[in-house]
């Protein structure tokens, strides 16, 4: 999260018109008012002064002031938190559950798999953007099922490979061969066996999900995290920007560490 | 025969698409303001947009710019992936740990939106083909870290090879096992790489492009084109504006039987 932050940092300090303060053309500013605008800025151009300045304010729980909107960050992304999370959590499972009905049989076929798993593959080269832009021409769907296709095409993709190795090996041959039924091979001897990599996948689903969260809610107008991203990079309002690539790192971190614990709780 | 049908296919759609860029009497930022939001004519085979320019063209120099674009920056990373990964796997425990605590800390922000911020931060005033080279190179500096993490894995296995081993024990130096016995093990590890970030770097363009974050107007690009699918006067006058999205589709389901199946990490 700290490399994330320095990252920001570093790529906003560099950017062209950071040092720019629209109040310096504002015209109820006299004179000696811009020249302290301006000199306040200066104080403020060493990369450590941002850094330390920054840090300090998130350790008071100050995400600072957006340049745009004038209002503080955590005003801001607050209410915004609750509208993208519930957009992702329903996305992400509408996808799981679309990418696991597909999968699981399609994975048990012999032969034209690729043929079953074809609108899946169409799926996968279909740009978020334009994923987003169909649904609304089509007018069917909203940005959930925008968002849940996303991740059922790049699920399906590892889901059926995963599957097609685990009902291909011996233990399952042997299963078969005794006359269990496809039911209780799945449910018994198929999911223990690649639990742990399902929930590696889960993480690489909160990813793309996070990924594709920002043109989907900007083209669907939802007033979520990835629209107030977009609206702070266009508008290089840098401690939105800072904020949310912190939460976005925050995000996936605790993704990613929870997948590894359940891993290592389920191998044990 | 797959990948074989695809070739063929895709180097049909670049030279058909170099074709009528060169053949063509006008440029791609021609306005012919006698036809703006025209339908298909003798002239404009596929109709015009709202600016009056022609849609063929425009489509055939964003094909052209956009796989050449991808190709390059694809090289780029894998370069950069290549050099990174490489570094970790031959080097210290210490070193490796730095490398890839790097390469995670890249890949713990969304790709998407990393993309996004970098691009935005780049100088406001420049030409469309500065924006169109930045586009790509940042897609390039920015694409590196789950190839570099492939790359890793796949060198470390190559640094414990018996072949290896015996080749330190026979008291061969360094660049000696690097140029005769390592570098000819690199290519299976660097072309899927490559092959994977050639469509990834294509559908980042469209989306970028989609978010007023790619290549600059007035040079046509995948992500500029989908633009036109917002245009609801275009949409009702015109099916043609949807050719773009189904070409863009064509060409990555093309790309994507090149890249190997269980890799796509990009």
């Amino acid at each position: 999260m700290l490399l994330a932050a320095a990252g920001t940092i570093l790529l906003v300090r560099f950017a062209p018109g950071f040092f720019s303060d629209d109040r310096e053309m504002d015209s109820k500013y006299g004179l000696a008012a811009r020249s302290e605008i301006q000199a306040e800025n200066d104080r403020q151009r060493s990369i450590s002064m941002i850094a330390v300045s920054e840090l300090k304010g998130w350790l008071r729980g100050d995400f600072g002031e957006s340049r745009q909107y004038h209002v503080p960050v955590a005003e801001l992304i607050g209410p915004r938190i609750a509208i993208s999370a519930s957009l992702l959590v329903r996305g992400i499972l509408l996808g799981w559950m679309l990418a696991i009905c597909a999968a699981v049989p399609i994975s048990a076929l012999r032969k034209n798999q690729a043929l079953w798993g074809s609108p899946f593959t169409l799926l996968l080269a279909i740009p978020a953007a334009a994923m987003a832009t169909a649904c609304i021409l089509a007018d069917a769907g909203g940005p959930v099922l925008a968002l849940s296709l996303l991740i059922a095409a790049r699920e399906f993709k590892f889901l059926r490979s995963l599957l097609e190795g685990a009902w291909r090996s011996s233990h399952l041959l042997h299963g078969r061969a005794r006359g269990l039924s496809p039911r209780s091979l799945l449910f018994f001897h198929i999911v223990p066996n690649v639990a742990p990599q399902l929930l590696a996948l889960t993480t690489l689903s909160i990813v793309t999900a996070l990924g594709a969260l920002v043109p989907i809610e900007v083209i669907f107008t939802v007033p979520g995290l990835g629209q107030l991203a977009w609206s702070a990079v266009m508008n290089r309002d840098l401690p939105v920007m800072v904020a949310i690539s912190l939460l976005m790192a925050f995000a996936v971190g605790c993704a990613g560490m929870i997948s590894a614990r359940t891993a290592t709780l389920e191998e044990a | 025969m797959k990948t074989r049908i695809a070739a063929a296919l895709l180097l049909l759609l670049i030279v058909g698409a170099a074709f009528a860029v060169w053949l063509s009497p006008v440029d791609y930022a021609f306005q012919d303001r006698d036809s703006i939001m025209g339908p298909s004519t003798a002239r404009h085979w596929t109709g015009t947009d709202d600016l009056g320019r022609d849609r063929t063209i425009r489509l055939a120099a964003a094909l052209l710019i956009g796989l050449a674009g991808s190709t390059i920056a694809a090289g780029i990373t894998t370069m950069i992936a290549g050099a990174f990964g490489l570094a970790a796997a031959f080097s210290s425990r210490a070193v490796a740990g730095i490398l890839m605590l790097l390469s995670d800390a890249f890949l713990s922000v969304p790709w998407l939106f990393l993309l996004m911020m970098a691009r935005s931060l780049l100088p406001l005033t420049a030409s469309p083909l500065q924006t169109a080279v930045t586009t790509f190179l940042v897609l390039a500096v920015l694409g590196w870290p789950a190839c570099s993490r492939a790359i890793y894995r796949g060198a470390s296995q190559l640094r414990s090879a018996e072949w290896m081993i015996q080749g330190r024990a026979s008291g061969l130096k360094p660049m000696q096992l690097i140029r005769t016995h390592l570098l000819p093990h690199l290519h299976p590890l660097f072309l899927p790489q490559f092959l994977i970030c050639v469509p990834a770097f294509l559908m980042a363009e469209a989306n970028l492009g989609a978010l007023g974050l790619g290549v600059g107007e007035p040079m046509p690009s995948w992500g500029g084109m989908l633009m036109e699918l917002g245009n609801s006067a275009l949409l009702a006058r015109s099916n043609w504006v949807y050719l773009p999205i189904a070409l863009l589709v064509l060409v990555l389901l093309l790309l994507e039987t090149f890249a190997p199946e269980s890799e796509t990490n990009a």
